[in-house]
């Protein structure tokens, strides 16, 4: 299948100027300033397919949202190639938008003082979409993200949760093929986050939708995406599926006692020595969490030799989550591939 | 035609929600009023002391200013862009703005209008149609054509000066003080020039070109045959600096910078 989203080498650079101090600095700063380059997104490549959920991930001033602003067309790249949708976004601004729908958790796209379906008419005439289309799509979206009920409020008076959804569907008023969503479930409750979760798998289904989604919230993207694209200081760490990364970075299990009596690291290395096990204190010093690797000899090994000498009040294994892994892997800076 | 019927859209649905707060509305419409009726009770001060102003009387002064009401009027129904830098680039709202398939400088003008500010256009014909009649000057069947294009003229003039200063925005988004003294110089405009010495004289037709808004396009109609090529030009002058404007501006948005989040 195609490409929806063609990017290669992509650069943006940002100047600033940084003050001196003090009043004779602010004099000098007059005359001659000092520049610094920040270097926001540095040289990526990366292509997405038609169909693709993608979720796009990094801490903050990682370049994710420089490198999707650079995506919709908002920015300028200092240097490298775009072609989403067979367009240069930049270049081809205002025809290049209408193929696409965009989300900014942070930023509404409707009109605050006028009713929800107020906005929906001025986006509706705003993309030329024709009345059929336009009737026969919306009721659908109107109908999944359930927000008939809110059509005639005004946005101002809608709650966080109600005004997301409205977003969302504003957003996908003229039917994009493509959609760039930058944190959909900032500050939503569970609920909310769950139906527009499926609500993106059903568009994702039924019509093909490709979603580029960053988020902060690991959760989202596991429900939603095959594929991450992972960035660090503007240079992509990782790129692949969720499932690989998982895999060589989640190798081990954990197993965490909490003990009846006081134990001490000495005495549990003691007792499993014939296991590769690495002992950590809990919150107290009569929880201590054993790592150890997945296997069933290991962990059964560990446990029985662990609970004939002492009395454990709870025991439980846990499996590495993956805002840990990703924790780690911010931690060592790099991802080992497997 | 596209962008025509969106303007439609706009505007009605501006008028329905300015509908709601009519209290609000009747103020504003009140208070811009009053502050014409400021400016005029100023010229007919400055003209109890003296009858000739450089050649010009009272009520050609008169007509002067009811003149420059109506292209200023038509300048901030729909180019309220003084406030650009801070409410556009320093929140970041440039960045829903160019998500959008419709030029970003037509949308500010359709999301910053105030049809309100239409009414001066009345007070100024109001004013003109009072001091034509006092000169006694007759109206041959194109001069509400001739007068149309003036005016559209000077309110170009007006845009284009401003949305040139907005456009510092993209490429600096610190505070300056440029705008209100912007506004300030732009009143000189409905003066006679010929009553600065000629160094304003020079600035306000060729480089602020205010007096393409005012004394120029008006003495047109007031028979003053000596600045009928001035008159003339208003047109041309209003569309070079909305052209340069526009450029500015297009070139401007490439530089955008996006605001952090």
């Amino acid at each position: 299948m195609e490409n929806i989203i063609d990017v290669q080498n992509l650069k943006k650079e940002f100047k600033s100027y940084s003050s001196r101090q003090g009043l004779k600095g602010a004099f000098r700063d007059l005359f001659t300033r000092n520049y610094t380059i920040k270097t926001a997104v540095d040289d990526i490549s990366f292509s997405i397919k038609r169909g693709e959920m993608v979720g796009y991930i990094g801490e903050n001033g990682a370049g994710k949202s420089t490198s999707i602003k650079m995506l919709t067309g908002i920015l300028t790249p200092t240097d490298g190639k775009i072609v989403v949708n067979g367009m240069n976004p930049h270049k081809e601004r205002e025809k290049f938008v209408k193929t696409i729908g965009v989300v900014f958790g942070q930023r509404s796209q409707l009109w605050w003082d006028i009713a929800v379906q107020e906005s929906f008419r001025l986006l509706k005439k705003i993309y030329n979409v024709p009345d059929q289309q336009y009737e026969e799509h919306m009721k659908d979206v109107i109908e999944t993200l359930d927000i008939g009920p809110l059509l005639d409020k005004p946005v101002r008076k809608l709650s966080l949760g109600q005004r997301m959804r409205c977003e969302l569907a504003a957003a996908l008023i003229h039917n994009p093929p493509l959609l760039f969503l930058d944190e959909p479930t900032i500050g939503l409750d569970v609920l909310v986050k769950l139906k527009i979760r499926e609500f993106l798998k059903r568009i994702n289904e039924k019509y093909g939708t490709t979603i580029l989604l960053t988020t902060h919230d690991l959760s989202d993207i596991e429900a939603l995406c095959e594929r991450v694209v992972m960035l660090d200081e503007g240079k992509i760490i990782y790129d692949g599926p969720l499932k690989e990364l998982r895999e060589n970075w989640a190798e081990g299990k954990q197993i965490q006692f909490q003990f009846s009596e006081k134990a001490t690291l000495e005495e549990l290395q003691n007792l499993t020595k014939d296991h590769l096990v690495v002992w950590e204190q809990g919150e107290s010093d009569l929880i201590w969490i054993a790592s150890v690797d997945s296997d069933e000899t290991v962990i059964s090994g560990v446990i029985g030799k662990v609970t004939a000498v002492k009395k454990i009040a709870d025991l439980k294994i846990l499996e590495i989550s993956t805002e840990e892994i990703i924790r780690n892997i911010y931690v060592e800076g790099a991802v080992r591939h497997g | 035609m596209e962008y025509l019927s969106i303007f439609f859209q706009y505007a009605g649905q501006y008028l329905k929600t300015r509908l709601t707060y009519r209290a609000d509305m009747v103020v504003e419409i009140f208070s811009d009023f009053l502050f014409q009726a400021v400016n005029l009770v100023f010229i007919l001060v400055v003209f109890g002391h003296t009858t000739l102003l450089a050649g010009w009387s009272k009520d050609e002064m008169i007509f002067i200013y009811g003149f420059f009401l109506v292209p200023f009027a038509i300048f901030s129904s729909f180019f309220n862009i003084w406030d650009f830098t801070d409410r556009y680039i320093v929140k970041g709202e440039m960045d829903r703005i160019l998500t959008r398939p419709v030029h970003s400088l037509f949308q500010i003008v359709l999301e910053r209008m105030e049809l309100e500010s239409l009414f001066g256009a009345v007070t100024g014909l109001i004013v003109m149609f009072y001091a034509g009649g006092k000169l006694g000057l007759e109206i041959s069947w194109y001069d509400p054509f001739i007068f149309l294009l003036l005016v559209i003229g000077g309110a170009l003039v007006y845009a284009g000066i401003f949305i040139s200063l907005a456009t510092i925005g993209f490429w600096s988004d610190s505070r300056t003080d440029i705008m209100p003294m912007m506004y300030n110089i732009g009143n000189y405009g409905r003066y006679p020039v010929d009553i600065y010495n000629k160094i304003i004289k020079y600035v306000l037709t060729w480089i602020l070109p205010f007096a393409f808004v005012g004394v120029y396009p008006a003495s047109y109609f007031l028979e003053r045959k000596e600045w009928y090529t001035y008159a003339f030009l208003t047109p041309v002058v209003g569309l070079v600096f909305f052209m340069i404007a526009v450029t500015l501006w297009n070139v401007g948005v490439t530089k955008y910078r996006g605001a952090g989040n």
